[in-house]
């Protein structure tokens, strides 16, 4: 592979392009049997701990690597929780008595909206991701996730929010109107609190996103050289499932949430019935995430369940097939059912009945996973180790849930209970069958791979007893004081209505639930120093995790490892210490840089050992600059809030300007087992492409469902266009249309042309692109300001600029990113050949374009056919 | 050895889930149809008419693929179920095998959704 | 909070869903009881396999036993009894729904009282009152609903389901009560601060009992007989309680507040959260904030007790 080009040398092939592997793959039995030279292992040993060493002092911070980040993610998301719960517990007391005054209205609607809010935001599924980050790369014998910076990034924006939002509560100006925050309530609300929800949420689901991508690309291109698809740990499936529904189910929300915001701030009135507006819009898309979420909630849950069964079975689990099925059938069809939360709106039967039967279609699936786990206890021989104990508590209280789902997918039987006791009693029973004692089982069963300690057998069996028991005791009379007719949401209720004794029992369960929580919090922080280290593979688990090294080594694994199995530990008795002594791939850190190996999407072929980044501040930086983003408009201060964000802008940008598709000395490396792997690759190959692939496939959904929305008002309102109303200009419409395709076009040419060593012509081409793109930006915002529509007076108006304001923002993006480009193509950072950046801007420039014509469709084409 | 390449399908997990994506776009369609049927139209029979329509395409595109997937699958006598081995073969009929219950779960989630225009015959 | 005398419509069951007075709502009992002892056998079959599996240990199961049970536990046997079920669920639904024949009522959700409008068979003007509605037996009633300014939601579960009150737009159920009876009703969609105290009673009567009510209630308000009431219909006139409240038969037209015409004839005071008594109007009066806060209407305390009183003693005699 030779590296020497000069620039009168014909254009590089795209094959030629991208450098290959080279060498042996997949290694033959006598590289993996070579021996060893003790000497060179020591130095390896030496490399890897320097270049993946923590930082120390207070320099910790800093750190990226995924047992950092995930650890403060995980307590983090823990003590939100706790916070959560003492909202719940205090709700508790005001409804143990009747006429109780322990609370006024106004209090106990601020603790109830917080309560859901922060379990649902900053505990459910921040937890999962910091699990997911602590374990997904030892799952796939990785070193560390593929894009740690963001990992660390997802977190301190996840901490700002967390903190903003729930520290509300502290000032009695909490968010009120429930965690669902349903207009004209929500958006007419005086004060604050609505704002502190909206803005600090969407900054949260910010995160979110964040790290869908990152466990994305992590499952499908960092899985370890020979661990094809169907070799895959079934955790791997199940957070490939949820990280891209959250990319579906997210997007929806953050549409409804910038709609909401424009609303509250602009006046603009997409859900004021007087003006255009409809408050179901916000149902349709609060509840196009909300049900998916609940999903996003249980199935990772369930995939820990998928990891503890075959250990306590000691033997493979039993339907390996069925249970991905399940996962991918359940993800998919949980985007049908949101209605079955609106059933009481009023809409067509005909369309009830759809989202009624869709419901109970998605129950086939769920079960399914479900015999899967029960029939490989069946099959095996099962011990009832500590964790087993959490997932049939698990499963004895999710049925109870499921069965009472199926009850409720029945439209006519939710119209009588709909927004009582009965459905708090199933949203708890579901969420805690099927995320609180899965996730408890799960840290007892992964505690010795995150701290190399055990925690207590007995603290851990009077937990799950206090817990199990104190939960029922909550819980289950709820269904009954819902059939009595007890609404949700009521400060208070009479001692005449019959609920009393009902309600005093689930005050006191909660209490004991609360009980049983706090005894695992203190078998979780109580210092262990003074016990001994636990064995390596303390529940003898058959898959990759086990093989983490005891006493803790910051490398995550000392070789990323050739695999054939899908319990390696149980099936390859050389295996673990070809792994230990370093036989495997990349063993060593010669640059002494962070590195992880990355292969092909199905079947795991290595593509490239590539740099990953170290520690920063500034990750740290860029949060706190997009904390002032989001959280400055809420006290009104919008200059401030703009500045803020220019400033995250430019972290960013010096983030990926310093530490990703950085020029390499040498274009390949030798890995180990007689194979040589480039460590620069671009498009598809790369993570990287992959990353802004799926962000803008999420980005594209939030898009997609503000074009819902018209096609909503359209549907629902007899006004949408109103009579006579201004339409966007046409010709300045189709001149921001070619402008859009103009500037994609520009920069496809500059791509290519770049990639022939014309540089000067890509870097005119990139101009080109940027000139366009304001012009057809500033063309399409002509359009709506000049025939005069006022986008305060009517729906109509006001989403046609929402599209516009989307449009433009998006149009900010991309004359950034050329830009970024161009400086790059000035600094030697972009060459004909490492292009990485060229080919991620030119993706992006895809989705950007679509934008652009189906904006200028809707916008120029549109409105004039439906008036 | 097989003359030319293996099909793309072979080794996609996009063409896994395409039986479930089907379903995805069946379910759109009929959301609007019914919307715009009822609501703006007041007129149940199109939206009747309309899922059937939809449903018979839907059935008819994922028994393709549910056919597709089952010869990719390979069943036969033996044991089908485990594909747990790194080879190619294991992983093609992975894929098969996953795709053909995709396409049974896709199918069911098809007819339980067009349940509604056998029963209800109003938009009340 | 505080109430002096048990309501009249607040013994236990009279918002229950499993004490039926109503078709729509005896239906939906009988399919829960159903629903709930087949959940309770399936629940016990799938956790007790698992308590066997995991306490018993008995032989391990062959793996054609193990796919006989994901394909039959996991796919067959739910897709059967889900379809069953949903065919149940689904041929209900047109039927709760029906249009209701002769008797319409329009209901609109404010914070926190319900305008109640009654459109008798044939009418072209509504018979006006509040915070409590009567039905008759017999016949399935049409009930429109609307909202002023927030959502809210309309449920009587003796009787049937609940229908969400969207402002914008207009939504409508229909009821079919069977047994006489008062029973209660309450907001169930959460509308703000006062959310838990929106609530009404509901009379159900027999078609005869149902006729001579609404004519009585169609005709204007009783004139006052005692020296008490005649003094308290003019502190009602000079403090402005007109400006918001109806009561015809006097110059109070005013519709931004419930209509007072018939007070007395409720059965509950303040939309379904005070007994119908000389003290608690009097306490109402002096501070309704006390009971609902974030109510519109200002408190009396300002006026002397007598005062309080005397109008207190006046609408009590609205009958």
């Amino acid at each position: 592979m030779t590296d020497s080009r000069t620039s009168s040398h014909p254009a590089p092939t795209e094959e030629e392009q991208a450098a290959r592997p080279v060498g042996t793959y997949p290694p033959t039995q006598e590289l993996l049997d070579a021996p060893d030279d003790p000497q060179a292992r020591a130095e390896r040993e030496a490399q890897l701990r320097e270049a993946w060493k923590t930082p120390r002092g207070w320099r910790y911070l800093s750190a990226v690597n995924n047992s950092e980040v995930g650890t403060w993610y995980a307590l983090s998301a823990f003590g939100f929780m706790l916070c959560a719960g003492v909202l719940a517990l205090l709700i508790r007391v005001q409804l143990a008595v009747p006429d109780n005054d322990f609370l006024s209205a106004d209090r106990f609607n601020q603790f109830f909206t917080m309560h859901g809010s922060a379990m649902m935001f900053l505990f459910a599924v921040p937890m999962f991701e910091a699990i997911s980050i602590l374990l997904l790369p030892a799952f796939l014998g990785a070193r560390d996730m593929p894009f740690p910076r963001l990992s660390a990034y997802g977190y301190w924006c996840f901490l700002i929010g967390g903190c903003f939002v729930l520290g509300s509560v502290l000032f009695n100006v909490a968010p009120k109107s429930g965690w669902f925050m349903y207009p004209p309530l929500a958006t007419e609300q005086e004060g604050i609190g609505p704002d502190i929800w909206l803005l600090g949420l969407s900054f949260i689901e910010i995160a979110s996103i964040a790290a869908a991508v990152e466990l994305i690309v992590g499952v499908i291109k960092c899985r370890p050289p020979g661990m094809r698809i169907n070799i895959m740990p079934l955790y791997a499936w199940y957070v490939l499932v949820v990280g891209v529904m959250i990319l579906f189910a997210f997007p929806p929300l953050i549409a409804g949430d910038f709609l909401f915001e424009l609303q509250r701030s602009l006046d603009w009135p997409f859900f004021d019935p007087d003006r255009g507006g409809d408050p179901m819009l916000w149902q349709h898309l609060f509840w196009i995430f909300g049900h998916p979420e609940v999903y996003i909630v249980f199935l990772p849950s369930i995939a820990i369940a998928a990891m503890v069964v075959p250990t306590a079975s000691q033997r493979p689990i039993v339907g390996y097939s069925w249970i991905v099925l399940s996962a991918v059938g359940v993800g998919f069809l949980s985007f049908g059912l949101w209605v079955h939360h609106m059933f009481t709106t009023g809409l067509p039967s005909l369309s009830l009945g759809f989202f009624s039967a869709a419901s109970q279609a998605v129950v086939i699936p769920t079960g399914v996973q479900i015999f899967a786990f029960v029939a490989t206890l069946m099959v095996g021989r099962v011990k009832m180790i500590q964790p087993m104990l959490w997932i049939a508590g698990a499963l004895a209280i999710f049925t109870m849930g499921g069965l009472t789902g199926v009850m409720l997918a029945i439209a006519p039987f939710d119209w009588q209970v709909h927004d009582t006791y009965f459905i708090v009693a199933h949203l708890h029973y579901t969420l805690f069958g099927g995320l609180v004692f899965p996730l408890l089982g799960g840290v007892y069963y992964f505690y010795p791979f995150f701290t190399k300690r055990m925690m207590s057998d007995r603290l851990g069996r009077i937990s799950f007893w206090t817990t199990f028991i104190g939960f029922n005791v909550c819980f289950l009379p709820m269904h009954l004081t819902g059939l009595l007719g007890m609404p949700r949401r009521v400060a208070s209720y009479s001692s005449e209505m019959g609920w009393n004794w009902l309600n005093l029992l689930s005050s006191v369960g909660g209490f004991i639930v609360a009980a049983g929580i706090l005894i695992f919090a203190w078998d979780l922080v109580r210092p262990k120093r003074d016990q001994p280290l636990a064995p390596r593979n303390p529940w003898k688990g058959g898959t990759l995790e086990w093989s983490h090294d005891v006493p803790a080594e910051a490398w995550g694994s000392r070789s990323v490892p050739y695999v054939s199995s899908r319990y390696p530990l149980w099936e390859d008795d050389k295996f673990l210490e070809r792994l230990d002594e370093g036989r495997f791939y990349i063993p060593d850190a010669p640059e002494g840089k962070r590195e992880t190996l990355v292969t092909s999407s199905v079947d795991a072929e290595p593509q490239g050992a590539l740099p990953i980044t170290g520690p920063a501040w500034c990750t740290i930086w860029a949060a706190a600059f997009t904390g002032g983003a989001f959280i400055l408009p809420v006290f009104k201060l919008y200059w401030l809030a703009l500045l803020s964000g220019a400033g995250a802008v430019a972290c960013v940008v010096y983030w990926l300007w310093t530490a990703t598709a950085q020029v390499p000395k040498a274009p390949d490396r030798d890995v180990g087992l007689g194979l040589r792997l480039p460590v620069y690759v671009t498009g598809f190959r790369a993570p990287g492409w992959w990353a802004m692939f799926i962000t803008m496939l999420g980005d594209a959904t939030a898009y997609a469902s503000i074009v819902f929305g018209v096609f909503f008002f359209w549907t629902a309102r007899p006004d949408f266009p109103p009579e006579g109303a201004a339409h966007a200009d046409a010709t300045l419409i189709a001149l921001s249309a070619l402008g859009f395709v103009l500037a994609w076009g520009a920069t496809i040419t500059a791509r290519e042309v770049n990639r022939r060593d014309r540089r000067r012509a890509a870097r005119a081409l990139i101009g080109a692109g940027v000139l366009c793109t304001l012009g057809a930006a500033g063309a399409m915002g002509l359009a709506l300001w000049l025939p005069g529509m006022a986008p305060s007076s009517h729906a109509y108006p006001a989403i046609m600029y929402a599209l516009g304001v989307w449009v433009g923002a998006h149009s900010g993006a991309g004359v950034v990113m050329l830009l970024y480009c161009l400086a790059g193509s000035w600094a030697g950072k972009l060459t004909p050949r490492y292009d990485a950046d060229l080919v991620n801007t030119t993706l992006f420039w895809h989705f950007l374009c679509l934008m652009g014509l189906v904006t200028a469709l809707m916008m120029g084409v549109f409105p004039r056919l439906a008036s | 050895m097989k003359d030319q390449k293996p099909p793309y399908r072979h080794r996609s997990l996009w063409h896994m889930v395409l039986a479930p994506t089907v379903w995805a776009f069946h379910f759109v369609f009929c959301y609007a149809v019914m919307s715009v049927a009822c609501i703006k139209l007041g007129a149940p029979d199109i939206a009747r008419l309309g899922v059937a329509a939809l449903t018979v395409i839907a059935l008819g595109i994922i028994g393709f693929l549910g056919w597709r997937a089952w010869v990719q699958w390979d069943f036969r006598p033996g044991d089908n179920y485990k594909h747990d081995r790194p080879t190619e073969a294991q992983r093609r009929e992975f894929l098969g095998h996953g795709g053909f219950l995709l396409s049974i779960v896709s199918a069911v989630g098809v007819i339980f959704d067009a349940l509604p225009i056998f029963i209800i015959e109003s938009c009340i | 909070m505080w109430i002096t005398l048990p309501l009249l419509a607040g013994c236990s069951g009279a918002q229950s869903v499993l004490e039926p007075a109503g078709r729509d709502a005896q239906v939906l009992a009988d399919l829960f009881w159903v629903m709930l002892a087949g959940a309770v056998v399936l629940w016990l079959l799938v956790n007790g396999l698992i308590l066997y599996v995991t306490r018993i240990a008995p032989q391990p199961l062959s793996r054609r036993g193990a796919e006989a049970l994901i394909i039959g536990g996991g796919i067959i046997f739910p897709a059967v009894v889900l379809i069953g079920l949903l065919v149940y669920g689904l041929s209900e639904m047109p039927k709760q729904r029906a249009e209701g024949a002769g008797l319409t009522l329009r209901v609109t959700g404010h914070q926190f009282w319900w305008r109640v409008e009654y459109w008798p068979d044939g009418a072209d003007a509504p018979i006006l009152a509040a915070n409590e509605v009567r039905l008759p037996t017999g016949q399935r009633s049409e009930i429109k609903l609307n909202a002023e300014r927030v959502i809210h939601s309309f449920w009587i579960p003796a009787l049937g389901g609940k229908t969400d009150m969207i402002p914008g737009r207009e939504t409508r159920m229909s009821l079919e009560p069977e047994k006489p009876g008062t029973y209660r009703g309450q907001c169930t969609e959460f509308c703000g601060e006062s959310h838990a105290y929106m609530a009404f009673g509901a009379v159900v009567m027999s078609p005869e009992a149902f006729d001579a009510w609404l004519e009585r209630e169609a005709a204007d308000a009783v004139a006052p007989e005692t020296q008490q009431a005649r003094r308290g219909q003019q502190i009602f006139l000079s403090e402005g309680c007109g400006g918001c409240h109806q009561i015809r038969g006097t110059p109070a037209d005013a519709q931004v507040g419930p209509d007072l015409t018939h007070l007395a004839g409720r059965t509950t005071l303040a939309a379904g959260i005070l007994p119908m008594s000389h003290s608690a109007l009097r306490d109402w009066i002096a501070d309704p904030e006390a009971f609902k806060p974030g109510v519109e209407m200002p408190g009396y305390g300002h006026l002397s007790d007598d005062d309080i009183g005397a109008l207190a003693t006046y609408l009590m005699s609205l009958k």
